[in-house]
């Protein structure tokens, strides 16, 4: 009995993680249209439903196998099978970081937001648990229109969680944000049909499938012109309108100014989660989609990608500099940060890449933790304002000790986890693209300058303002979340390859497939026969360290 | 001489037709009984009844269309091909059933407090759905004009139902005006083309049309304007604004599905089968149609603060989706408009038997500002009106976006098929208007949940039938959205017939078509 309850487990087990936040709240509404639950019920239920779906991405990380290529545990069930539509979930290593640090920040962020959500507590957790679905789902999808409902499911969730707890301009930041985001997916959508439709041409039926299933043919198998043929068949069409959508979400420059408004006028949780993962859903679409199936066109398109990337860099973080409002501080570092992670994709080499991915843990992380400590003063004052502080660190040691690791995270002190993803990234970067990364690379001053100093403003000096010498410190609850946010700053920060481990093969494979299908990225990279022995070399030395 | 007709070939239509002439005589034999089942036959009560009783009608006409789906079709009449009952035809028959039962429906407790609960209401619109399944079936001029004016004529009658108001005369008299214009239109050209061609037959029109000859393509010109204001396609447009918003709510939800339904249907007929020598051209003319069309009705609906004349500017706008499917054309394409017409109606009855619900003595709350924080007042009809603008918007997940998937599929299967670009700018320009729908549809749910409800709103409550009425639309919406293949399995169960495959059915219907 328990033997085989554990096989159902294992067959469907990405399933399971998706689908358990949904099912719990629909549970809860079902019985609280019966019975009228209490909200504690409701709170404690979806916490616990969450620390299982954590559980549940833990034992996948146990059974993910880092050695094995291609999509692993993977399911499938028939859906709308005249089109190729299938229910199709698998697992690679970049994706199981993701849905780790997904089901890792929902519980972070429940329990932060204990106290700070009061009203309509129901309807908030329905959409913070289907939000979180919807975000597992996205990660996992490896049917093209299955992880196109994922995408633009989720924006009914966080429409809502801004638009009804958000601050005083929710209603246009939350219009904003949803608009933006789905003009660009809309246009991915006609991409996404002229793949499909692709792929009947080529191969005889549609099919939404990114790998064939069954030893069949996918998406990922269509041989997709650069030139010739019309324009809306080429790669460099096809690659635009997945990569604006992504663009979009990440955010890149100048499609970023949704940001600052949903970031500073969602809740606490809802900025948390925000910046946790939905913008890693952008970078995240550009690893599975964007760079494998259009490589050709993604190396024409890069030099601009880098440019807006670099340009994201220093502008977020000059325009971050200036900011009276630590949300919005915050925010701003958080376009900066995402242009490092697009920086380092964009070099097309392993280092890149692989700190590119751990970089959108890591900032998942920080920014996550930057944003709950925010909300954990604002919760107290009522105003976010760099001035209307001063001294904190007198009146809240504990709290002012915890915003530091978060900060020093966030600017890449090394030891924590932003050194490790941010030097991955400008040592991969360097070999490819060498000037971007030294205008980069006053990013990570930039950064230091306008954290520190808004750690200055916040933390040090006079204890002047009468409101904050009564301030009350950090209890246990805010305590057990702060440390919770910790301990993998430190971990990803001293002991990184517990989570380089699983990438690598997805990383090598990415590469592999971009190559396989005809981009040159070897003439990207500025190598040529002279360079290989010494690479090879090189590789040698980084595989047996 | 009788000819030698098959009457069972049209028996879907026979218990509607059979309705409208029961259901006087029910209405005045309930005026006459004061009591009835031990209650006092209230004018509340007799609606009730009424409504019943239209529904069973309606619903016995749709026990016997899905029937005939399975059943090998029939020919009414082997000499002179008037309906052909093929399954397109059945499909959009059962849409428009489906959209009569749910307005009817919604209708009961409405008519009561808008003080015009007569049972003319009924007869009106069961005169109106016969005239629409055998517009749907039309085969040759003459029927396709009066099955037209069937349909229109009752709806004339329905948009000025509330006597009292000023507004529901005006859009009854509009309404009529530009829609006899528009029969008369068709008309001629009906008159034009059997001139051209000899024949009322659209597959022998199809035979002996000369694309040279100018009398031809001014008849085909001609019928095409005038079943073009029934779909309110830009720029025979205007009358729908005004009509939608003057009418009685549960009439505007009718006009606004079921008659744009059979519209379609006759239509694609015409087109496929009739036109179908000068089509490239035609497609040509549509294009500019169905871009317009999007265009106008949404950037129109941006600036609206009624909800019903935001929802009419909608449905323009859905016209011009539809017409993307229609010019897709062939197999793929007829497939897509038929999905598209179902998951319409289901959501567009949706959003409008909402407003309705919402009317109270005489009140009618159909400004955008009323839907005010319904969402803490009325959760069940706040969370149904956002599942209807959700997939009004196209959302994944629900139905709306199924139809525009399959719309834009058809395009872009078409597109890589001809090798034109053509049909993939179209989808395009609907994706993009797609994107500047979200600023009218998402303002429903910002009002409703995001803002407290009003001090003095006194909402109505939903009766039985409008909650079920709700029910089925909300749940159609989302079972559509993500089960289209099997949507209906537990319903044929029910009623023993044979699997219902939705995307099937309309799949074979389309591949039978115009053969």
């Amino acid at each position: 009995m328990a033997t085989s309850l554990d096989t159902l487990l294992a067959d469907h087990l990405l399933s399971a993680i998706v689908f358990l936040p949904l099912a719990t709240v629909l549970l809860l509404a079902l019985a609280d249209g019966l019975f009228r639950l209490p909200e504690t019920i409701w709170r404690y239920t979806a916490l616990a439903s969450s620390l299982v779906g954590l559980l549940l991405a833990l034992a996948l990380w146990q059974r993910f196998d880092p050695a094995s290529s291609g999509m692993q545990l993977v399911e499938r069930a028939e859906w709308i099978p005249s089109w190729g539509i299938h229910y199709s979930l698998g697992i690679d290593g970049i994706a199981l970081l993701l849905v780790a640090l997904t089901s890792f920040l929902l519980p972070v962020v429940l329990l932060a937001s204990w106290t700070d959500i009061h009203a309509r507590v129901k309807s908030y957790l329905f959409f913070m648990l289907a939000l979180q679905t919807g975000m597992l789902g996205a990660f996992l999808a490896l049917n093209l229109f299955l992880f196109y409902v994922f995408w633009e499911l989720m924006l009914i969730p966080m429409y809502f969680v801004i638009g009804i707890w958000g601050g005083p301009r929710r209603i246009y930041a939350t219009l904003k944000f949803f608009i933006y985001t789905m003009v660009g997916s809309l246009l991915m959508l006609v991409g996404i049909l002229v793949l499909a439709w692709l792929h009947q041409s080529q191969f005889g039926s549609p099919s939404f499938e990114y790998y064939g299933a069954n030893g069949g043919t996918g998406i990922l198998d269509l041989s997709i012109p650069n030139a010739g043929g019309p324009w809306w068949q080429r790669q460099g069409f096809l690659f635009g309108v997945f990569a604006l959508a992504f663009a979009i979400k990440v955010p890149m420059f100048p499609f970023h100014t949704w940001l600052p408004d949903a970031h500073v006028e969602a809740p606490t949780p809802g900025s948390a989660v925000l910046a946790g993962v939905l913008l890693k859903l952008g970078t995240f679409g550009f690893v599975r989609y964007a760079l494998p199936l259009f490589p050709q066109a993604a190396l024409d398109f890069a030099p601009w990608i880098v440019g807006l990337a670099v340009i994201g860099i220093v502008y977020g973080a000059l325009v971050a500099w200036v900011q009276s409002d630590l949300k919005k501080l915050v925010a701003y570092s958080s376009v900066s940060h995402m242009g490092f992670i697009v920086l380092g994709l964009f070099a097309l080499n392993p280092q890149g890449v692989s700190g590119a991915v751990l970089q959108m843990v890591s900032h998942g992380v920080s920014t996550g933790a930057l944003f709950i400590l925010v909300g954990m003063i604002y919760e107290r004052r009522h105003v976010r304002e760099l001035d209307a502080f001063g001294g904190l660190a007198q009146a809240m040691p504990v709290f002012a000790a915890f915003f530091a690791i978060a900060t020093f995270s966030s600017v890449g002190l090394p030891g924590l986890n932003g050194f490790v993803g941010e030097f991955l990234i400008l040592l991969g970067a360097f070999q490819t693209l060498p000037g971007a990364t030294v205008i980069a690379t006053s990013g990570v001053i930039l950064s230091a300058v306008y954290m520190l100093w808004a750690m200055r403003r916040v933390f040090f000096g006079p204890l002047a303002n009468e409101a904050n010498k009564t301030l009350v410190d950090l209890g246990l609850r805010e305590k057990l979340v702060a440390v919770a946010l910790v301990i993998p700053m430190i971990w990803i920060g001293v002991h990184p390859s517990t989570f380089t481990n699983p990438m690598d093969r997805a990383v090598t494979e990415l590469l592999e497939t971009m190559t396989r299908r005809g981009a040159d990225l070897a003439a990207w990279q500025g190598r040529d026969a002279a360079d290989e022995p010494r690479l090879a070399a090189e590789a040698e030395l980084e595989t047996s360290r | 001489m009788i000819p030698a007709i098959d009457v069972a070939a049209v028996a879907p239509m026979i218990p509607v037709a059979l309705g409208v002439l029961c259901l006087p005589m029910l209405d005045t034999a309930l005026r006459a009984t004061p009591e009835l089942l031990g209650q006092r036959v209230s004018a509340a009560r007799r609606g009730t009844y009424l409504a019943s009783a239209s529904v069973l009608f309606l619903a016995a006409s749709l026990l016997l269309t899905l029937n005939a789906f399975s059943a090998p079709p029939r020919v009414f009449n082997p000499d002179f091909e008037m309906v052909k009952m093929d399954g397109v035809a059945l499909f959009l028959m059962s849409i428009v059933l489906i959209g009569g039962m749910l307005t009817v429906l919604a209708s009961a407790r409405y008519l009561e407090h808008i003080h015009s609960n007569w049972g003319e209401f009924y007869v009106l619109v069961l005169s109106s759905v016969t005239g629409m399944m055998f517009l749907v079936a039309a085969s040759d001029l003459i029927m396709l004009f009066l099955a037209l004016e069937l349909m229109s004529i009752p709806v004339y009658a329905l948009a000025g139902f509330r006597r009292a108001s000023l507004r529901s005369n005006e859009s009854a008299v509009k309404y009529f005006l530009i829609g006899s214009f528009a029969s008369g239109i068709l008309l001629y050209g009906s008159s034009l083309l059997y001139g051209a061609t000899g024949s009322l037959e659209l597959s022998e029109i199809a035979t002996s049309f000369d694309p040279e000859n100018a009398l031809d393509l001014v008849g085909a010109g001609l019928v095409l304007i005038g079943l073009g204001f029934k779909i309110s396609s830009v720029p025979f447009h205007q009358w729908a604004p005004d009509t939608y918003e003057g009418a009685p709510t549960t009439v505007s939800a009718f006009m606004a599905t079921a008659v744009k339904v059979a519209a379609f249907g006759a239509l694609l007929r015409v087109l496929n089968v009739g036109l179908a020598p000068v089509s490239e051209s035609v497609y040509g003319v549509l294009w500019v149609l169905a871009a317009l069309s999007m265009t106008v009705g949404n950037v129109m609906a941006l600036i609206q603060r009624n909800t019903k004349r935001m929802l009419a500017y909608s449905s323009i706008a859905h016209a011009g989706y539809l017409l993307v499917g229609v010019i897709a054309g062939g197999e793929p394409g007829v497939q897509s408009v038929l999905v598209y017409l179902l998951t319409y109606t289901f959501m567009t009855i949706g959003a409008f038997t909402v407003v309705s619900v919402l009317t109270r003595d005489g009140a009618e709350l159909d400004r955008i500002d009323d839907l005010s924080g319904l969402a803490q007042t009325r959760p069940a009809l706040a969370a149904a009106m956002s599942i209807c603008m959700f997939s009004l918007l196209g959302m994944p997940g629900t139905a709306g976006f199924i139809g525009k998937f399959l719309v834009f599929s058809a395009a872009v299967q078409s597109g890589l098929a001809t090798g034109s670009s053509s049909l993939v700018w179209l989808v395009v320009i609907a994706v993009l208007n797609s994107a500047i729908s979200l600023g009218y549809y998402l303002r429903i749910p910002a009002t409703m949940y995001f803002y407290p409800p009003r001090d003095d709103a006194q909402p109505g409550k939903a009766t039985f039938f409008e909650g079920l009425a709700l029910c089925a639309c909300a749940a159609a919406v989302l079972l559509l959205g993500l089960l289209p293949h099997d949507a209906l399995p537990g319903l044929s169960a029910l009623l023993q017939m044979a699997d219902v495959n939705v995307l099937q059915l309309a799949s074979d219907a389309a591949a039978s078509f115009a053969h």
